[in-house]
Formats: C-alpha cells, structure tokens, sequence
C-alpha cells in the first residue's frame, strides 16, 4: 500500500507545471498582482520579472542572489551570458552590487546591462 | 470510528451490506496539482444494490482548498498554472458501480469506478472550468450495528478538464482518502 502511495505522489508530482520559473521569481510580469510579491519592471529587466524582496542571499531562493536593485531583490545567479538566455532577449550575465554583503562584494545576476 | 469498529462485534462474512439502499457521508482530503483541486473532500452518497456483489454507487462531493493564486505567465508570455496540492474548489456529481469482495468478520473489501463531472474552481486566479474524472477506488467497509457501516477508502481521478481564462485543456489527476459512515434505509 506504501508503495502505490508513493507511485502517486510521484505521478502527482510528475504533473506539476515544470518550468523554469515561478511566480516567486522569474515569471513574466506587467503588475505585482501576477507575482507572489513583487513584479520588477523597467529598462534592466525587459518584459519585467517576478521577484522577491530581499535584504540577504538568506532571503532568497535556491539559485538566486539577493542584489543591490530596486531595493534589494532577489535575481537569478548566474556565471555567463548563456545562463540568463531563458529569460529571453536582453537578458545577461552582470555584476551587481550585493544586499546585505560586505560594502565592495557583488553578485553575478541575470539583469539587462545598464 | 475506531471505537466503533473496536466494540463492533463479530458478524458473518456473508453479511457486508445490510439493505439495499443505503446513505453515506464520509470526510477526507483530496491531493490534486497543477489544475487538478486539492484540499478538505467531502461526499455524500447513495448506494442502490444491484446484485449480491454490486452496488449502485452515487452522490456528491466537494473539494475545498486555499485560494492562493498558482497562475503565471513563463517566459514565453504563455499562462500557466501550478496550484498545488491543496488548493481550489470542486463540486461533483458521480455514478458508478462499487463491487464488495469476500471478507473476514465485519470487514468487506471493496472496489469501485465511476464517472464524475465537476465544476472546478481557482479563485485566487480567477480560473474555472468543467472537468470529467474517471474514478478508480476501492476500501473497507465494516458493519459496526444493525443498519450501520462504517468505511474507509481511497481513489484516484483521472481525467480531463477545461479551463477559462488562456488555461484550456488541462489533465486532471488526483488522489483522495476519506472515512465515513453509511446507514440502511
């Protein structure tokens, strides 16, 4: 009985929407109310992005940094270019000014050049 | 229930239904997913005996989960949705054939199909939609007093449902257990 509940736990979990993003972070976005918390609009993040506002990397999920933008909030790691291409056009590696760290540390993120 | 079926006595094995109509409320919960609802189940049914194995089986349920919005746009601009285990809102209508096995005591096992229709709701998203499941159960039913069972089971939803909004069609699976007592009439 343990093993068919198991079976559909994972058949359930099988279902669930695989996607790259959420609406936690990365999710397309135009206002906050398509977000869990918050949608990130303007030139550096193009056809806007769902985030979450951050005051540390602690704040942030798995695979996310917490930079220094629109008051802190939590961007996609990344360590080159080809990383942020899931993001679509206009998205890139860059480096910002880290939330929360040492005054000099920054964070590579996928945003738009500034 | 337990105590029910602790202090049921000992009954034939031949005796797994006591009339041949029956009413039955039983309270459970329900794990759904992506547009499939999840939350607190609870049904009523009617049972209508049509052979010394087979019942008619029928009623109503509803699912109740939290209404937190689950729905995004990817990447892609297309609108997706991933609501979770526990969450939104069905009412359904269902009919089928419940067939009880051999058992011990005061205990029969059973299996059971049926076909639902459900109106399927996600208010945080403002999505709904009609969905048809196939349901594919079975349990244990107990005969605890003269006119009165008690049961416990599960059962697994599968089907297909359609969705307003830029959702469309969507596959439904779910996967409920549930207890309840069942009355003579």
């Amino acid at each position: 009985m343990s093993r068919v509940v198991v079976a559909l736990v994972a058949v359930l979990a099988a279902c669930s929407v695989s996607s790259d993003v959420s609406r936690e972070i990365g999710a397309r976005c135009d206002d906050q109310d398509e977000c869990d918390d918050r949608c990130l609009t303007g030139a550096r993040f193009p056809d806007g992005m769902c985030s979450r506002s951050c005051d540390d990397n602690s704040d942030c999920p798995d695979g996310a940094s917490c930079a220094n933008l629109a008051g802190g909030s939590c961007l996609y790691a990344c360590t080159a270019d080809p990383g942020c291409k899931f993001l679509g056009d206009g998205w890139q590696c860059v480096a910002e000014a880290e939330r929360g760290g040492d005054p000099d540390s920054t964070v590579m993120v996928c945003a738009a050049p500034p | 229930m337990v105590a029910l079926l602790v202090c049921a006595g000992p009954a034939r094995a031949d005796e797994p239904v006591a009339s041949s109509q029956e009413l039955g409320a039983a309270l459970g919960v329900e794990a759904g997913g992506r547009t499939s609802p999840g939350g607190f189940h609870l049904l009523a049914d009617y049972l209508y005996q049509l052979s010394d194995q087979d019942w008619f089986d029928s009623g109503l349920s509803i699912t109740i989960g939290g209404g937190a919005a689950g729905c995004f746009r990817d990447r892609d601009d297309d609108f997706r949705c991933d609501e979770g285990i526990a969450r939104g809102f069905a009412a359904e209508g269902f009919a089928g054939v419940r067939r009880f096995f051999p058992g011990q005591g005061v205990f029969a096992p059973y299996a059971r199909a049926a076909l639902g229709a459900r109106l399927v709701s996600f208010r945080g998203d403002d999505v709904t939609g009609f969905a048809l499941p196939v349901q594919l159960g079975g349990g244990i039913r107990a005969r605890v007093a003269s006119g009165i069972a008690v049961i416990g089971g599960s059962e697994l939803r599968i089907g297909v449902g359609w969705f307003d909004r830029e959702v469309g069609t969507e596959p439904q699976i779910g996967f409920a257990v549930h207890a309840g007592v069942e009355f003579a009439l």
